[in-house]
């Protein structure tokens, strides 16, 4: 325990001590670029707007479908309703047609 | 801009907030130095410290509305490039095992130095003593590795570093004491492996 930590502490002294003789100075250009990213991060008007007309394009799309969802039981009433006239003309043997009657009462 | 005249920051800051790309440019130039040497002290491995430096910046004029100068611009600016150097870090995959073998000449006889018995011996090359602190350091977590190379290598204080971190003093305290167990384990290893 006790010869680890001061074996450590002798490398890290020594370390320190190691010249660090890198230039510190932004290299040519890096500033302009890093500038010109920045200001390119901002983005126009015009895509923000077009970013939060897709974004609720999905919204109400989503809400549609939910919408149907909730609502099913009266929609399907509507759909039962008119497929009945229908279904019941094809059970009926007498046909619906005004001039088929006519025809059938002048025949008879 | 003359390297006479002191940096007019307030001005400068005023400025890049009203877009000026001219004062933005200073800014970068003026910080460079600062940033430079964190991201270097810090630079996780095949991190290229320019990429690093510009995403320090880029960050810092993503950010510059919420500096309210509660503390110096600088400090602001060095916690940036501390908390994205950390994120770097923890984004890069594990060190492989660290062996006996992967160690260099100047790096073998620097160990050899510091474990051997006598308390007197150091190591005479400071760089091969680096490039061993730098491997040791690198067998660390991201966040323990940093606190080390702060306190030991920067000399930095705990209090200094809860401020560069936003980390509490006792979980740096944790973090350190954690940490220099694993190095303890480490070394233990590696003389093991070096007298075998």
């Amino acid at each position: 325990m006790n010869q680890t930590p001061s074996a450590w502490n002798r490398l890290v002294d020594t370390a320190r001590g190691a010249p660090d003789t890198r230039d510190v100075t932004a290299p040519y250009g890096f500033a302009t670029r890093v500038a010109a990213r920045a200001w390119a991060g901002d983005r126009p008007t015009g895509s923000v707007f077009a970013g939060l007309a897709l974004r609720a394009m999905g919204v109400s799309c989503l809400l549609a479908v939910l919408a149907v969802a909730a609502n099913y039981s009266s929609v399907q009433h509507l759909f039962d309703h008119a497929s009945a006239p229908a279904a019941t003309a094809a059970a009926s043997p007498v046909p619906d047609d005004p001039m088929t009657a006519m025809v059938d009462l002048a025949t008879s | 801009m003359s390297d006479d005249q002191p940096f007019d920051l307030v001005g400068c800051l005023q400025r890049v907030r009203g877009k000026d790309q001219d004062a933005a440019r200073q800014l970068v130039d003026h910080l460079y130095p600062l940033v430079i040497r964190i991201v270097r002290s810090h630079l996780p491995r095949r991190v290229q410290e320019e990429d690093l430096a510009q995403d320090v910046f880029l960050k810092m004029f993503t950010r510059l509305e919420q500096y309210q100068g509660a503390v110096p611009f600088t400090h602001w600016v060095s916690r940036i490039a501390v908390t994205t150097c950390i994120d770097q870090l923890r984004a890069q995959k594990r060190r492989p095992e660290f062996r006996w073998a992967d160690l260099s000449e100047g790096e073998a006889d620097a160990l050899d130095a510091v474990t051997a018995d006598t308390s007197a011996s150091a190591p005479d090359d400071a760089l091969a003593a680096r490039e061993l602190v730098d491997r040791l350091l690198g067998e660390l977590k991201p966040d323990d590795q940093l606190v080390i190379r702060m306190l030991d290598l920067e000399q930095k204080t705990i209090a200094e570093i809860s401020g560069l971190t936003g980390w509490n003093q006792s979980l740096i305290k944790v973090r350190a004491f954690r940490a220099r167990r694993k190095l303890q384990k480490l070394f233990a290893e590696l003389k093991k492996k070096e007298g075998s």
